[in-house]
């Protein structure tokens, strides 16, 4: 959103279908599609169940271009283009939490079944086919569909399992936070794992008997036939297409049940057990709005440490797009059930330990992207932050800052708040470290770190004495 | 040939999906392995030399 494409760069996460290829130019996002898909293009588009999917937003905005002005990777031409609009920002299936990963797979599912009718299918099931609007799931990968060969099960469903619902089975049935499992393993969990996970009386929780025992034995135990032979006996027993919508009908009715089953969460009540006056949080509120109103309207906001979305809610209203990055899962699913519920476009919930943000992920740790080359934002809240990673992480201080400078596109602003370690939150970090540990987490220090590496254009202190916040330019 | 997708669907995970499809879907998946099983007797026969 903040850095325009210049020239043709091929997208690193698109190769796994060689018939199409995701690309960018001129600032756009563009695929090119060989013969034959340029072909299941023009019969998609044709059909009667893509245009409404189109219209209602539940597959990304997609239109042909002229194809000759973009070379494929060979050199040869694409015998047809097709411009996207821009997702406004990227985001992986392991920043999700549960309700979006939840409603990412029904809202695959609902696509599938509205394709099955029309004698479509896609040709995969992954969860990294999905994106956001905000808190609106959006279908992306237009070059999946194909019609459907009749009496032919999905031959994504085995992804299907593995990056959306076994994710959905590990917290709704163990109450396992399924994303650090996701972000390990770039094709998601296999049958394999899954299996030993769920033995005992858990063999009989809804969906496992199928989903998860019966689908890794059949897979051990068919592991030697090819998938055509298979394709052909099946079609001989009488599978149908009324089959096929029915497998997915089900699927569908066991997603739609799945809830999670969280552990406790601290941060969940951060709003009401922190120390916030009413007068801080007035004055806190006045602060980010000014400078959220102080240039022009920023295109991307990252609020950092979000909670319960409040300032995210409040840069929405002045900026393009807000992605609102915390660490608890809980609090994120909380706060995007609230969003969804809003019908809010402009807030991503996602989340992610600032800590330990998304690595590059898959082939060549370049297929998805690391959190630091997307996170490039016009304007930057850091709120109540600081001192979590500086105590509780024991990130140096001066660390701290340049991590958060380099969150802000050139130009960007950073709004940064600096808690005291006079105030009870900080003393509550500190209660459980030796004295001294923390010698130059300082107001002083803090400012002149800052100063070093921005221009700081203001500065307030709350009406409780033990915090200030800044808004300071970057690279400005 | 268009029969083969650039991903490798799973012959078993194609097979349990005949399962999850109910009780229909189970008929079918019974009908596979029946055939499986009468062919090998079928074939034998016409096996020999």
């Amino acid at each position: 959103m903040t850095t325009p494409d210049t020239g043709v760069r091929v997208e690193p996460g698109s190769f796994r279908d060689p018939a199409n290829r995701v690309f960018y130019a001129d600032g756009q996002v563009l695929r090119g599609l060989d013969a034959r898909a340029a072909e299941d293009w023009r019969a998609l588009a044709a059909s009667e169940f893509f245009p409404p999917l189109l219209a209602a937003g539940k597959v990304c905005g997609t239109e042909p271009v002229a194809p000759d002005r973009f070379r494929a990777p060979d050199g040869g031409p694409w015998a047809a283009v097709l411009r996207h609009e821009r997702i406004p920002f990227v985001s992986h299936p392991y920043e999700w939490s549960f309700g979006m990963l939840r409603d990412a797979a029904l809202l695959h599912l609902e696509v599938l079944r509205a394709a099955l009718a029309a004698g479509f299918t896609t040709k995969d099931g992954s969860a990294y086919n999905l994106q956001w609007h905000g808190a609106r799931p959006v279908f992306i990968d237009v070059g999946s569909f194909e019609p459907a060969r009749d009496g032919e099960p999905w031959a994504g469903y085995r992804q299907f399992c593995q990056t959306l619902l076994y994710p959905l089975l590990l917290t709704a049935h163990l109450g396992v936070d399924f994303q650090p499992w996701l972000r390990a393993q770039v094709d998601g969990i296999p049958p394999e794992q899954m299996r030993r996970l769920f033995t005992g009386t858990r063999r009989l929780l809804p969906g496992v008997p199928t989903h998860v025992h019966l689908h890794c034995a059949m897979q051990q135990r068919h592991a030697a036939a090819t998938t055509s032979d298979v394709r052909a006996q099946l079609r001989t027993a009488g599978y149908s297409r009324q089959l096929a919508l029915a497998t997915v009908r089900r699927i569908e009715k066991l997603v739609r049940r799945l809830a999670p089953r969280h552990a406790p969460s601290h941060w969940i009540d951060y709003q009401r057990t922190c120390t916030y006056s009413a007068g801080d949080r007035a004055a806190k509120e006045r602060f980010v709005t000014a400078a959220l109103t102080a240039g022009p309207p920023p295109g991307l906001v990252l609020d950092l440490g979000a909670n319960d979305g409040r300032y995210a809610r409040i840069a929405a209203r002045h900026a393009g797009y807000v992605v609102a990055v915390e660490q608890d899962p809980v609090v994120v699913d909380e706060l995007y059930a609230a969003l969804r519920a809003e019908d809010q476009r402009r807030v991503l919930p996602l989340v992610m330990d600032l800590a330990d943000p998304s690595p590059g992920g898959g082939w060549r740790g370049v297929e998805r992207a690391p959190f630091a080359t997307r996170a490039r934002a016009d304007l930057v809240l850091a709120l109540a932050v600081v001192h979590h990673l500086a105590i509780g992480r024991n990130v140096p201080l001066a660390q701290v800052v340049d991590q958060l400078a380099a969150a802000c596109a050139p130009g960007g602003r950073l709004v940064v708040e600096f808690v005291h370690p006079e105030d009870p939150m900080t003393r509550r970090l500190l209660a459980n470290r030796p004295p001294g540990l923390f010698g130059d987490y300082r107001p002083d220090e803090f400012a002149r770190l800052l100063a070093t590496r921005c221009r700081i254009e203001r500065r307030a202190e709350l009406p409780s004495g033990t915090r200030t916040l800044y808004q300071a330019v970057v690279g400005g | 040939m268009r029969h083969l997708a650039y991903l490798d669907a799973g012959s078993g995970s194609l097979i349990v999906q005949a399962v999850v499809g109910g009780v229909a879907g189970a008929a079918v998946a019974a009908k596979l392995y029946w055939r499986r099983l009468t062919a090998r007797f079928r074939r034998r026969p016409s096996d020999r030399p």
